[in-house]
């Protein structure tokens, strides 16, 4: 009980967070361009593409949007999630608050947990709803119900879950809203897109091999939004997925930056 | 059995991160905290008090010593169930109500969602904030911030209960009920353990103090114990002449505030009659006798005083 108010306390700090708020209007911008702008059988080329290639054509045109939407949604979660997330450890430290939750019969490990949870559990709501709403709409005008498209919930909760663990950790141990944010999205749009493209295009200009290797070991030890983007991709267009070494890596990272916040906070004082 | 009980805690700060300068907040600080008391902890800025309060409730860990509350080591966080804290200047989220954050804090100090709605109804209107439980807790004044902080402290009926400050910024009349719940609760058993910088209203509700500085104990005791200043007589009587101030102040070793002023110090009832008898004498007109007291105020200002 007293994990689930903790959990849920995020929750409400999230609403009062106006920046959340603006993921909401977004994600229902959207659900209502799909309900009231994209009218299947008005689509000039859809037309001539349904009549050349018929239920085939249309199965193109909806996975096609899919993808479109799983990007998007994507970049939303990472913009607007991962700023309206990241002062909830730092504000939570604050002196005279950690104090009095400090002295309440919560572990500090649970306090952790039930922040990194609460958190989670918000993007997979808001993605179930954005996603959700996508799916439904153009599936019942299009007929075709792809399934997995809906994988991409838990898929796209699990990429933030990633980054969450680590804007946790530099929360826990500077404090500061505004590294977590910085150091974040340094990571995800710059570095992993970096990492991402190591192969094709990195390599092709650093040779030597000391520094391939540098970069190979950061690849593998960071995570990689980008190769579990291509997994979702790969899972709704129905592609075989090459490797699932990305998501084991990049969890097994969310894993190590927990530990590391737990640990690091039940030695601290306040 | 106490109710808290420490034994040579110690506290050392890290000055700065990576310094290898510690900041000694406490040193073999050993005290117990009877069942059923008000103790007061007082002391300069700087003293440790705080720092004491935190370690007691794991908010600090201790650098070496052994603490007991409720008779137990403080391995786990169950003791936490019985404890009430209000911290110096502490902060709720703002953008929760009054109403909402002592739902939230009740929860979290693992009380039931009924018991919760009748005990902030029940201390809302104890503190006087029943007027201000919907408004959003960014609009409150200092004083309110602090009533609802005892609210929150008191909601969820502790045996031990630890206020850092609790009439920091409190209007007078809000201070007298703070003192009136405060006795209440002593009334139905509770312990207090307090911090204070209003000796006054120390002196008025607390029936043992500590008096902290550096880290250090400096003197325990009841109020009265602490401020009976022994066996000084202060005298009033009609001028004296310069000859006799000599005899005082040599044979009598009295301490004279003027020429028609004077204390003494008597071990024995004998030795009080003995100067009275000189100074009838002397033909002295005696217009008062009376046992000088200390204010706390004036006892700890020497004390610290000179220790400083
Ligand atoms: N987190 C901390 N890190 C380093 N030093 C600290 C920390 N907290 C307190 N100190 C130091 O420990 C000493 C005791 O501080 P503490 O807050 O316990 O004093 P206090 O008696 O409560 O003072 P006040 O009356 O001003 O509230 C001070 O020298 C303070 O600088
Ligand atoms: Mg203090």
């Amino acid at each position: 009980m007293r994990f689930l108010t903790l959990m849920f306390s995020t929750f409400r700090e999230a609403i009062a967070k106006k920046i959340f708020l603006g993921f909401f209007i977004i994600a229902t911008i959207i659900i209502l361009f799909f309900l009231f702008l994209i009218n299947v059988d008005s689509v000039e080329g859809m037309v001539n593409m349904m009549e050349s290639s018929g239920e085939e054509g249309v199965r193109q045109l909806v996975t096609g949007f899919e993808v479109g939407m799983i990007n998007l949604s994507y970049l939303l979660v990472i913009t607007f999630c991962f700023i309206a997330v990241s002062s909830f450890i730092p504000s939570m430290l604050e002196k005279g608050n950690i104090d009095i939750l400090l002295s309440k019969p919560v572990s500090r490990t649970n306090i952790i947990l039930a922040k990194f949870l609460g958190g989670v559990l918000l993007i997979f709501l808001s993605l179930t709803y954005l996603i959700g709403g996508v799916w439904l709409i153009l599936s019942a005008k299009s007929g075709f119900w792809n399934v997995p498209f809906l994988y991409s919930i838990p898929w796209l909760t699990l990429s933030f879950a990633i980054i969450y663990a680590l804007i946790i950790l530099i929360g826990v141990t500077s404090q500061s809203t505004i590294l977590s944010i910085i150091v974040s999205m340094f990571l995800v749009f710059v570095i992993c897109p970096v990492l991402y493209v190591r192969e094709t295009v990195i390599f092709s200009l650093v040779t030597n091999s000391t520094i391939q290797f540098i970069i190979n070991f950061f690849y593998y030890i960071l995570p990689k939004p980008g190769d579990i983007n291509q997994i979702i991709t790969d899972i709704i267009t129905g592609s075989p997925v090459k490797s699932y070494m990305p998501v084991y890596s990049s969890v097994l990272f969310m894993f190590a930056a927990l530990s590391l916040s737990i640990f690091y906070f039940r030695r601290k004082d306040y | 059995m106490p109710v808290i009980s420490t034994k040579d805690l110690t506290k050392e700060y890290q000055s700065r991160t990576f310094s290898k300068d510690k900041i000694l907040a406490l040193s073999n600080f050993s005290f117990d905290v009877k069942s059923g008391e008000i103790f007061g902890i007082l002391g300069p800025n700087g003293a440790g008090k705080t720092t004491l309060i935190k370690i007691l409730l794991g908010i600090t860990f201790r650098t070496k010593g052994e603490v007991q509350i409720f008779g137990k080591e403080i391995n786990d966080d169950s003791y936490k169930l019985k404890i009430g804290y209000l911290p110096e200047n502490h902060r709720f989220p703002s953008y929760l109500t009054g109403e909402q954050a002592l739902n939230f804090y009740g929860m979290l100090g693992g009380m039931n969602r009924i018991d919760v709605k009748k005990k902030s109804d029940e201390y809302l209107k104890i503190v006087d904030m029943e007027k201000w439980r919907k408004t959003k807790i960014k609009k409150y004044s200092k004083g309110m911030l602090q009533r609802l902080g005892l609210a929150q402290a008191l909601m969820n009926d502790p045996e031990l209960i630890f206020l850092d400050e609790p009439t920091d910024g409190v209007d007078p009349i809000g201070r007298k009920q703070i003192r009136d719940v405060l006795t209440h609760l002593k009334n139905n058993g509770k312990t207090i353990f307090l911090n204070s910088h209003l000796l006054s209203e120390v002196e008025l509700i607390c029936d043992r103090v500590a008096i902290l500085n550096k880290g250090s104990l400096v003197t325990s005791g009841t109020v009265d114990e602490l401020t009976s200043v022994s066996d000084t007589f202060r005298f009033t009587v009609s001028e004296v002449n310069d000859d006799l101030i000599q005899s005082l102040l040599n044979t009598y070793k009295a301490v004279i505030k003027s020429q028609k002023e004077f204390t003494f110090r008597a071990e024995t009832g004998e030795d009080l009659n003995k100067l009275i008898d000189f100074l009838r004498q002397k033909n002295v007109l005696i217009l008062g006798i009376e046992k000088e007291k200390n204010t706390l105020e004036s006892m700890f200002i020497n004390l610290i005083g000179s220790q400083n």
